[in-house]
């Protein structure tokens, strides 16, 4: 009997039609959990080096982990695991909702696909079986027509559907993938590689359950977590109280709040869009499949040119990149934008750089009306800004070019563009500016998937903690520590609003699955899989020279608040690379060395 | 006789009421063959709520089902399915305004809130109180 686990994969060839399952790989979820870990090692497993995104031989992976459709705590959440068309690195991409614990109510651990449809499909999951259905009807119709259209056509309006929009089927390389209309798997592209696969949606629906050892423990462990470390734990509380949008106010006191293309780290018309200014548009929260905590905000716009908006969100990062970052401070305007990407299928962190590097690009007379099919693209002009989902999505006029993100395009276009181009690993920055935290500048640098800050988040102990932000000393084990304990996280999966140890990790994998895992078991499997995902970004051809910081963050003093007249400078930012590396048991080109790969197990045949 | 109140505004959709309710009836977690159930109707209106039996006065399931498998129990005061007798016609389905009898996918047959014979766990275990007891 398997626990925790249901025990099987579901696996579709798009190429030959051919659908096949087997037994979960359970040697491999003792090793790697679930999750970020399970779907990295199959990743490494079944493709062969340096495999182009876009090729049918990437495989694309839709993971649970061992506690996902149980009533832990904030459990929500399923990873899609791929090859990212935007950084060529490792991708995992996480999303909530209630798409991942439908998956393992169907029968299923995860879901592996490869290969490339003839005309465009959808999977269609429910109790152990499955079917490739036509999507002829759906190729070219945005998320929520594709979700509301998948549901009819199977007469069944519980199936959990998760697709892509006319941005995925456009090769966008940041094209995201919704599920449960306002949940995304957002960064990386990974709604692009369903795309090449002319996979337009996945749908999913199940009465099997999950089962675990002791069932009634089960349920008074989870309880008890909730109560003293969820709802009752102080450093949950701004989740409660008021979700994401609480850090916009905590980044601008910072001097961390990305504003004009990270010019500046403050931004002056932030009480438009912070959290009292999303209370005063709330409709009710919303929470994902087994969360006490409810994060999500639904709004709707009351006044103005964008009234009658409806969605779930801003979340801080939209309302920072997409706002702050490009001077719009019309907050009907910003959820109109988030409306229109999680619709066209584009994340917004990455639409959110892209606009603001462009805006810097035209100010700066880079490019011109020519480019941009006649608009005014300057800072703040909310009519040019509101239009550039649409033309990302469609891939026209510079939307053409932005659709590749920064990375690409600014070695396009050129006229010294790349130095504002604000990326790591070619993914564009998260809404925390290093200047204001030196520690996020080593999280976003040696983040697997390129810059993401949601693989450590150092900030929480300078910026908005303890800590000297403004010093690189220490913070290579700040962000060794966390990177670990994340992996092991986003393997179980836990969302990242739940600010968990490894006690409790420990604690709720061993009742889920009745092996007896301990904190130190765990700290070990986290170092485990975080060096196997460097493995892999390190077989498909990084370097050293790709763990670095952007030329604005190394160059360009930071304009005003907390942070002003910061750098972090290349020599500083080599230093810690240098410790963070050493600390790791890495040499000095960032490659584990055999003695940590011993140590971790890691030694491959 | 107790009586269940839905808060219905209240309701978030974490669906943890649907998680303990299946625990208890089938030994494991499967939100399908739960007596209470959160419906989302999503995107462009936004219905957040669950549906259970609100142990009504009238009792149209009762009356409906052809078979008198759902019977008043004594001890706990409220009306309970009779696993033995029911068929899974579903006429009680049909019967319930408030959509809180259903059929369990797997077995066929009618499941409905009993109150946990005493201390109904959802109750327990909704974070926003949304279900609540009177009398």
């Amino acid at each position: 009997m398997v626990y925790g686990y249901v025990g099987k994969i579901l696996r579709a060839d798009l190429t030959s039609g051919r659908i096949s399952t087997e037994p979960t790989n359970m040697n491999w979820a003792k090793m790697f959990l679930g999750g970020k870990g399970l779907g990295a090692k199959y990743l490494f497993e079944e493709s062969k080096p340096k495999t182009d995104a876009f090729a049918p031989e990437n495989i694309l992976i839709f993971m649970t982990g061992p506690l996902t459709g149980t009533i832990a705590p904030c459990t929500p959440k399923h990873v899609v695991i791929t090859k990212s068309p935007l950084t060529g690195t490792f991708l995992d991409s996480y999303a909530g909702g209630y798409f991942g614990a439908e998956l393992k109510f169907a029968g299923f651990d995860a879901i592996i696909l490869k290969g490339r449809a003839k005309q465009p499909v959808y999977l269609y999951v429910k109790d152990g079986q499955a079917q490739i259905k036509s999507a002829e009807n759906l190729w070219g119709k945005d998320t929520h027509e594709t979700e509301k259209l998948v549901k009819e056509e199977l007469g069944d309006k519980e199936v959990k559907v998760a697709s892509i929009g006319p941005a995925g089927e456009n090769l966008v390389k940041y094209s995201c993938i919704t599920n449960d209309f306002y949940r995304q798997s957002g960064r990386g592209g990974a709604g692009a590689v369903m795309g090449s696969k002319n996979l337009k949606a996945l749908a999913v629906r199940g009465t099997q359950g999950v089962s675990v050892p002791n069932i009634d423990e089960f349920v008074e462990l989870s309880k008890e977590i909730v109560k003293k470390d969820v709802v009752g734990n102080p450093d949950n509380e701004w989740v409660i109280v008021d979700g994401s949008p609480a850090i916009v106010r905590m980044s601008q006191e910072a001097g961390m709040l990305p504003t004009k293309n990270f010019q500046s780290g403050t931004f002056e018309d932030v009480d438009k869009i912070d959290a009292k200014a999303i209370k005063e548009v709330l409709v009710r929260r919303r929470s994902c499949y087994s969360c006490p905590m409810a994060c999500g905000n639904i709004t709707q716009i009351k006044e103005g040119p964008f009234a009658g908006t409806l969605l779930e969100g801003p979340d801080y990062e939209t309302l920072a990149l997409s706002g702050s970052n490009c001077l719009i401070s019309d907050l009907g305007a910003i959820a109109k934008f988030n409306l229109l990407c999680d619709k066209l299928g584009i994340d917004t962190i990455t639409a959110g750089n892209a606009i603001a590097f462009a805006m810097e690009c035209y100010e700066k007379g880079i490019i011109t009306k020519e480019d941009t099919g006649g608009l005014e693209l300057s800072f703040g002009n909310t009519d040019a800004y509101i239009e550039m989902p649409r033309l990302i999505a469609f891939r026209k006029a510079i939307g053409n070019i932005l659709a590749e993100g920064v990375r690409v395009a600014s070695q396009r276009i050129g006229h010294g563009s790349q130095s504002f181009a604000v990326h790591a690993k070619g993914l564009e920055y998260p809404a925390y500016d290093p200047r204001g935290s030196f520690g996020m500048a080593l999280a976003f640098a040696t983040s697997d998937r390129g810059a993401c800050h949601l693989r450590a988040w150092p900030a929480a102990s300078d910026a908005f903690g303890k800590l000297n932000p403004f010093t690189t000393e220490g913070k290579a084990q700040l962000v060794i520590d966390d990177q670990n304990k994340y992996a092991a996280k986003w393997s179980l999966i836990v969302c990242d609003f739940y600010a968990i140890g490894y006690g409790n990790i420990a604690r709720l994998f061993s009742a889920a699955t009745g092996w007896n895992v301990s904190e130190d078991d765990m700290k070990l499997i986290g170092e485990r899989i975080w060096n196997l995902v460097r493995l892999y970004n390190l077989r498909e051809g990084l370097t050293r020279k790709d763990d670095t910081v952007p030329e604005r963050i190394s160059k360009d003093p930071m304009l005003d608040g907390k942070a002003k007249g910061r750098t972090v400078t290349l020599e500083d930012f080599g230093k810690m690379l240098d410790e963070y590396y050493q600390l790791r048991g890495w040499d000095k080109d960032g490659r584990p060395t055999k003695e940590k790969m011993a140590q971790l197990n890691l030694t491959m045949s | 006789m107790p009586k269940a109140d839905i808060l219905v505004d209240k309701c978030t959709g974490c669906r943890l009421c649907e998680g303990v309710c299946s625990a208890r009836l089938v030994g494991n977690f499967d939100s399908a063959r739960s007596a209470v159930y959160v419906e989302s109707l999503l995107p462009e209106n936004i219905v957040i709520r669950p549906f259970m039996c609100v142990h009504c006065e009238e009792h149209p399931c009762v009356d409906s089902c052809p078979v008198a498998a759902i019977e008043k129990s004594e001890e706990l005061d409220v009306y309970v399915v009779n696993k033995s007798l029911c068929t899974g016609c579903g006429a009680c389905v049909q019967a319930c305004p408030y959509r809180g009898i259903r059929l369990d996918p797997v077995s066929q047959l009618a499941i409905k809130c009993d109150f946990c014979k005493g201390q109904p766990r959802c109750v327990d275990v909704c974070p926003f109180k949304v279900i609540q007891i009177i009398g």
